[in-house]
């Protein structure tokens, strides 16, 4: 018998037992449905994870510092690892260089920070900046909310934080705050186009100069404190972390300007400067910060281990990342065998109506095989009688669980919070489409599989006690 | 004229429980290629037994059944369905005509087992059921026709294969004597055109004398062979 004959019979059979082939069908119906809002829902969940995780700051970049020993659980473990002998391994260039040969690794940005003080006319705040490669900003999710990033040929350009404009205060005014204060409050500076000087002179401006920072030679700290000019090329976006209170600049620049200073301060003999080579002199410090850009966010952890083994300490949100996917996936299994358990109730009812259908059947099957009709056609009819009826029971299941899920999402948002971690605007379910492509080729399996014993039966049937006159 | 079925010493014996029933005791005949051939016996004389068995629905007990030159005893049950797909119709007593499908589909359907293409099927379908005078009925299901309709249905579709050998069990045993006449007629009208064998298995004694060849049949042994054009055969013990 040809495929589509085949077909055909099958179909006229399920068309013939409406009532009982479209219960059966609702029940798989129910049974796909159950799974796939199930699982949609452990996709949610999974969903919102991630949203959280990326407003906390980019999932793929891993921050590396030489505090192994605080971060490590292990204790001494570290230390003896790598770099060995006790002594501290250090975030040099050389190092920066050996962590961007890592595998999977799309970046390096080594950040270097120092203390100073901003000028704005009347205005000056007390500021770290942090030099680094100016060019791998955009790849570490700089993004900015005015103006641009820095370039290699812009000469003492900074980028800066939401917030940095705040902190500008007018020292002559003695009630004058700093810091913002919420709302639409505005900065007292316009930072990207008033005029800007940067010293490392801590107590430029102050009204009672040399009383914080010169107690040891305070008095005839008289000399003129050096301003460079600087421009502002951009405030960076929001992302409620350090980025938000920090300024950015070119680290060969900003060591420049500190070598620079040192050497005014030396010609003028003064020494009370805060202002220094960042963490003494030339590099034997390293960097205080390395961060690190993986290409592929599975990798994360993998690389992450490979800098801990040089005997850093590191810290990205993969960690986070991985106990949360670990605690949806319980939350998943969970969920999926509270469906599972309705789609193998399913499945018994398609064994069921297959069963049924071959006792009401068995004249025919027996008049069939008298025919001539071969044992694997009328196994194929079975068979595919019963995936038909898993198929069908798939596609409304999956139709169904739009439904339901598009309930959920709009009116059970607020009363999962309580259970879940699910954040303002998320949706509780999520049904992607390999899900639900994936469920209903699922249903078809299982509804040949229900087959497989029905099928069996029908094909051994004797035709003679069959067809066999009472 | 060429032998198509021969029978050697054939014994069935079923087993009820501890009881031995014993169906067919050594029976023996030859049955010759375009032969309209009747088995005449009563309810239990062990007729049905031995179309079963000539059929290939069931296995001897004993014995030889060699049809066309096969020996059907040897044949596996894939083996034996595609013999009967491919040279065996089967006029039913109750007709089983399958209820979800129509005339046509229901005539054609042998034709469908062998995976010939739906146009060309339809087409034999449709003479042979013009042929048997239902040209009208092509679409109508079983529950749609009278018992000699469905019968006429029935023996259209025995034959749409042109099988050569047509096994018509008890094919009147539901229709009145009218009815009767007219399957019959059809039947082996069909059956001679062609040159097809047909073997008729029936208890009614106005249907044998359609046939060429009379078997009768008591208590699963050949009684006597009757040749209707006058030749008498002999006793067989």
């Amino acid at each position: 018998m040809n495929p589509f004959d085949i077909f055909y019979m099958g179909l006229r059979n399920l068309w013939r037992r409406k009532v009982r082939t479209f219960l059966t069908v609702l029940g798989v119906v129910i049974g796909t449905a159950s799974i796939v809002v199930m699982v949609s829902i452990g996709i949610g969940m999974d969903e919102n994870f991630k949203q959280q995780l990326e407003q906390m700051g980019s999932l793929n970049i891993i921050e590396v510092n030489n505090y192994g020993d605080w971060y490590d659980d292990m204790g001494g473990g570290m230390v003896v690892g790598g770099t060995g002998q006790g002594k501290k391994p250090v975030l040099d260039d050389k190092t920066v260089t050996l962590i961007s040969k890592i595998k999977g690794v799309e970046g390096v940005l080594p950040m270097l920070s120092t203390y100073v003080k901003l000028v704005s006319n009347k205005y000056v705040s007390y500021a770290r900046i942090i030099g680094t490669e100016v060019d791998m900003l955009e790849k570490f999710d700089f993004r900015m909310d005015e103006g641009r990033l820095i370039r290699r040929e812009d000469v003492n350009a900074i980028i800066v934080g939401k917030y940095v404009p705040y902190d500008f205060y007018n020292p002559k005014v003695r009630s004058d705050y700093y810091g913002y204060r919420g709302g639409d409050e505005k900065p007292p500076i316009d930072i990207m186009n008033d005029r800007l000087e940067l010293t490392f002179d801590m107590d430029y401006g102050e009204r009672n100069q040399g009383g914080l920072g010169g107690g040891d030679n305070g008095q005839q700290n008289k000399r003129p404190s050096k301003l460079y000019k600087i421009n502002c090329m951009g405030i960076i976006e929001e992302s409620q972390d350090e980025k938000d209170y920090s300024i950015y600049m070119d680290i060969t620049q900003l060591k420049k300007l500190v070598q620079d200073n040192n050497r005014h301060e030396r010609n003028t003999g003064g020494s009370g400067s805060m202002g220094r080579d960042p963490h003494g002199s030339g590099q034997d410090q390293g960097y205080e910060e390395v961060k690190v850009r993986v290409a592929d966010i599975d990798r994360v952890e993998e690389v992450q281990d490979k800098i801990k083994e040089m005997g850093f300490g590191t810290y990205s949100l993969a960690d986070l990342r991985k106990s949360m996917q670990e605690y949806s996936r319980k939350i998943q299994t969970v969920l999926g065998s509270i469906g599972g358990i309705s789609l193998f109730v399913a499945f018994l009812g398609i064994t069921n109506t297959m069963v049924m259908s071959i006792y009401e059947r068995t004249r025919e099957i027996g008049v069939m095989k008298v025919l001539g009709c071969e044992l694997g056609d009328i196994r194929g009819m079975f068979l595919f009688e019963a995936a038909i009826i898993g198929m069908l029971g798939g596609i409304l299941g999956v139709g169904l669980s739009y439904g339901v899920s598009f309930i959920l999402n709009r009116f059970a948002g607020g009363g999962a919070e309580t259970f879940m971690p699910v954040s303002g605007e998320s949706r509780i379910s999520v049904i992607p489409p390999w899900l639900a492509i994936a469920s209903i080729i699922f249903a078809t399996i299982i509804g040949l599989m229900s087959g497989l014993y029905p099928a069996r039966r029908a094909m051994k049937l004797s035709a003679l006690d069959a067809i066999r006159t009472e | 004229m060429d032998t198509i079925i021969e029978i050697k010493d054939v014994s069935k014996i079923y087993k009820l429980g501890e009881e031995r029933v014993v169906a067919l005791n050594g029976v023996s005949f030859v049955i010759d290629k375009g032969e309209i051939c009747c088995f005449l016996g009563t309810s239990g004389s062990g007729k049905s037994t031995l179309l079963n068995l000539m059929a290939g629905l069931e296995k001897p007990t004993r014995g030889q059944i060699k049809i066309k030159g096969i020996n059907m005893e040897k044949l596996n049950e894939r083996q034996l369905v595609l013999f009967r797909q491919r040279y065996i119709g089967f006029v039913f007593q109750s007709y089983n005509l399958l209820p979800t499908l129509t005339a046509m589909e229901n005539v054609s359907m042998p034709l469908a087992f062998r995976g010939i293409p739906r146009n060309i099927r339809d087409k034999r379908a449709r003479s042979l059921l013009e042929a048997v005078g239902l040209g009208t009925h092509l679409m109508h299901r079983p529950n749609q026709m009278s018992g000699g309709q469905q019968q006429r249905v029935g023996v259209a579709r025995a034959f749409v294969g042109k099988p050569e050998i047509v096994f018509a069990d008890e094919p009147t045993g539901n229709l009145d004597s009218k009815t009767t006449i007219e399957v019959m007629d059809i039947i082996t009208g069909m059956a001679r055109q062609n040159g097809q064998t047909l073997i008729i298995v029936t208890h009614d004694i106005s249907i044998a004398e359609y046939a060429d060849k009379i078997i009768h049949i008591k208590d699963g042994i050949i009684q006597s062979i009757e040749y209707t054009n006058g030749e008498e055969g002999g006793s067989l013990a």
